[in-house]
């Protein structure tokens, strides 16, 4: 288990209290799972995402990540459109844990960008888990 | 309220950067730093080692211990020197049950030497089987002791086990030369005079008792020390082991190893419910008709008179898809009728579907294997094997089929071969 201090934090990126990220690209955000919680689940054995094009408003569920123990469900941090899904995670689930931030699960075109605004930022979420 | 307990190994874990949690009332590595899916396959692959120490053990000790054990354990101990009874040197797994037939915990039960037993239980059930043994010695003579955190266990697992035990006994020949499956040898001082095993040592002296037995279907050894000893024989384990890929392990690999091995986790695959219509009736004395046991023991009467309905049985999926575990799961057929709950439910991240059939990295696939969901059901009807049903968290459908083995290519009946030695004898059967 990681001590605090070795927690890693994508600055820039916003987080939301369940451990999703949000990376801004060109035209659409990435969303992934931070540090902590790739951390907290160990290896990830199965990661079920959605079709292209599905939509989901905010905090609705879009997939689950499958530890050997747990499976835990994922939640869209901003609302909108999948606009792609990371096929490399079918036969590699284990990318999210050696390099969290740099594996996005889904790209999705936002139906309100504003939406981000309202999600945590780095420090936000590192005094969150602080406590 | 009670305080969460340590193993002696606590600060060894904390220090290779244990992933930390609470399981039987002590604070336990789930995993190391190198993963679930990693240690799992090492155990498959080469070795792995647990942290065992949690587990508790009750010495049962007198010239009446054979009957009480007798009485109270389900498997058959049978008279002394009587042929197929169990004699020293050798362990049987079995069950404490409850008068109505339902579960305290299973055990292994080691005899010592004559008139000398030590009974292996989980985690926390040290005080409890004590305490279950002494409320039915009535006037017989003999002593029931508590040894719950006085001894030193842990687990070596894995094909390379014996290489890496071997190249630290004293005299390996003689310490693991023809032990068969469910035998052991060497003897503990803490465990009192008389075993007469002889003595197995490391080569700085440490003495262990060695078991040829565990808790992931593959080949290795359960080894008890000296609770003091505990900590330098884990360190020199783990330094030999190196160079044969072993790994530390900790309870997320334990757990998925013994699931595809087939074996139950107490008082979550068999607890408070009758011990019946499971895959582990060997481990009560069934006459060949099934219908009478071969000998009278507590719970006996209430198992023969039980109209228990269910049926626990083993499952494996056709990818690592899960659902989680536990009362509110579901276990749906193809009508789409729920008939039961999910017991146990991981991923064996060492086999994968070749054509529908089971295989095992053990077997050497020209493809990586991705693992499959693997586990327990209790459900209202008996299903044959080869039959669909789907687990079901109320939204996610994920489809399994019923199984009585999961994980193919299991080494832990095989004989064992010292390193340089191809010839040695081999003892009986098992258990």
């Amino acid at each position: 288990m990681k001590t605090f201090s070795d927690l890693i934090f994508r600055e820039g990126f916003r987080y939301t209290e369940d451990h999703e990220w949000v990376g801004t690209a060109a035209e659409h955000l990435e969303v992934g799972v931070s540090d902590y919680a790739q951390d907290q689940m160990g290896d990830i054995v199965f990661v079920e995402l959605p079709d292209e094009g599905a939509v989901f408003a905010k905090g609705e569920q879009f997939g689950t990540l499958e530890s050997v123990k747990a499976v835990s469900e994922l939640y869209l941090p901003v609302g909108g459109e999948i606009i792609e899904v990371n096929s490399a995670l079918g036969d590699s689930p284990e990318l999210i844990n050696s390099d969290p931030y740099g594996t996005w699960l889904v790209r999705i075109k936002p139906a309100d960008p504003g939406q981000i605004e309202q999600l945590l930022t780095a420090d936000a979420y590192r005094q969150m888990l602080q406590g | 309220m009670e305080l969460v307990k340590k193993t002696r190994l606590y600060d060894w874990h904390l220090a290779h950067g244990a992933h930390l949690a609470e399981f039987g009332g002590y604070q336990m590595p789930l995993w190391y730093t190198a993963g679930t899916r990693a240690e799992h396959l090492a155990v498959i692959s080469a070795a792995g080692i647990f942290d065992t120490s949690h587990m508790a053990a009750v010495s049962v000790d007198g010239t009446e211990a054979r009957l009480l054990l007798e009485r109270c354990f389900t498997r058959n101990i049978g008279a002394e020197s009587a042929k197929g009874a169990l004699i020293p040197g050798r362990c049987l797994y079995g069950l404490f049950l409850n008068d109505d037939g339902t579960v305290i915990d299973d055990a292994i039960v080691y005899q010592l030497a004559a008139e000398r037993y030590l009974v292996v239980v989980n985690a926390g059930m040290g005080g409890p089987v004590a305490a279950h043994l002494t409320a039915n010695r009535q006037d017989m003579a003999v002593e029931v002791t508590d040894r719950t955190d006085h001894l030193g266990k842990l687990d070596l697992q894995g094909p390379a086990a014996v290489a890496i035990l071997a190249g630290l006994l004293r005299d390996p020949a003689a310490a693991l030369g023809g032990l068969g499956y469910f035998a052991f040898r060497g003897s503990l001082a803490d465990l009192g005079g008389g075993q007469p095993q002889g003595t197995i040592a490391l080569d700085d002296g440490t003495e262990l008792l060695v078991s040829r037995t565990g808790y992931t279907g593959e080949q290795g050894f359960e080894i008890f020390t000296a609770i003091d000893k505990l900590e330098r024989v884990w360190e020199r384990l783990i330094a030999a082991g190196q160079a044969h890929g072993l790994l530390p392990c900790g309870l997320a690999a334990r757990d998925s190893l013994r699931a595809g091995a087939g074996l139950p986790l107490s008082l979550q695959d068999i607890g408070p419910w009758p011990f019946l219509h499971n895959p582990w009736q060997f481990a009560l004395p069934w006459l060949p008709d099934r219908r009478f046991f071969s000998k009278d023991f507590i719970g006996a009467s209430a198992l023969l008179k039980s109209n228990w309905p269910k049926h626990t049985l083993a499952f494996a999926g056709f990818d690592p898809r899960k659902v989680p575990a536990g009362p509110d799961s579901l276990v749906l057929n193809k009508e789409g009728e729920n008939c039961g709950t999910i017991l146990t439910c991981t991923t064996d991240m060492a086999i994968d579907r070749q054509e529908g059939e089971i295989i095992s990295l053990a077997a050497g696939p020209a493809r990586p294997v991705k693992g499959l969901c693997c586990g327990f059901v209790l459900v209202d009807r008996q299903l044959p094997p080869g039959s669909r049903v789907w687990l079901s968290d109320g939204r996610r459908r994920v489809e399994v089929e019923i199984r009585t083995d999961i994980r193919p290519e299991r080494t832990a009946r095989r004989v064992l071969h010292l390193p340089n030695d191809n010839r040695l004898p081999v003892e009986g059967g098992e258990a």
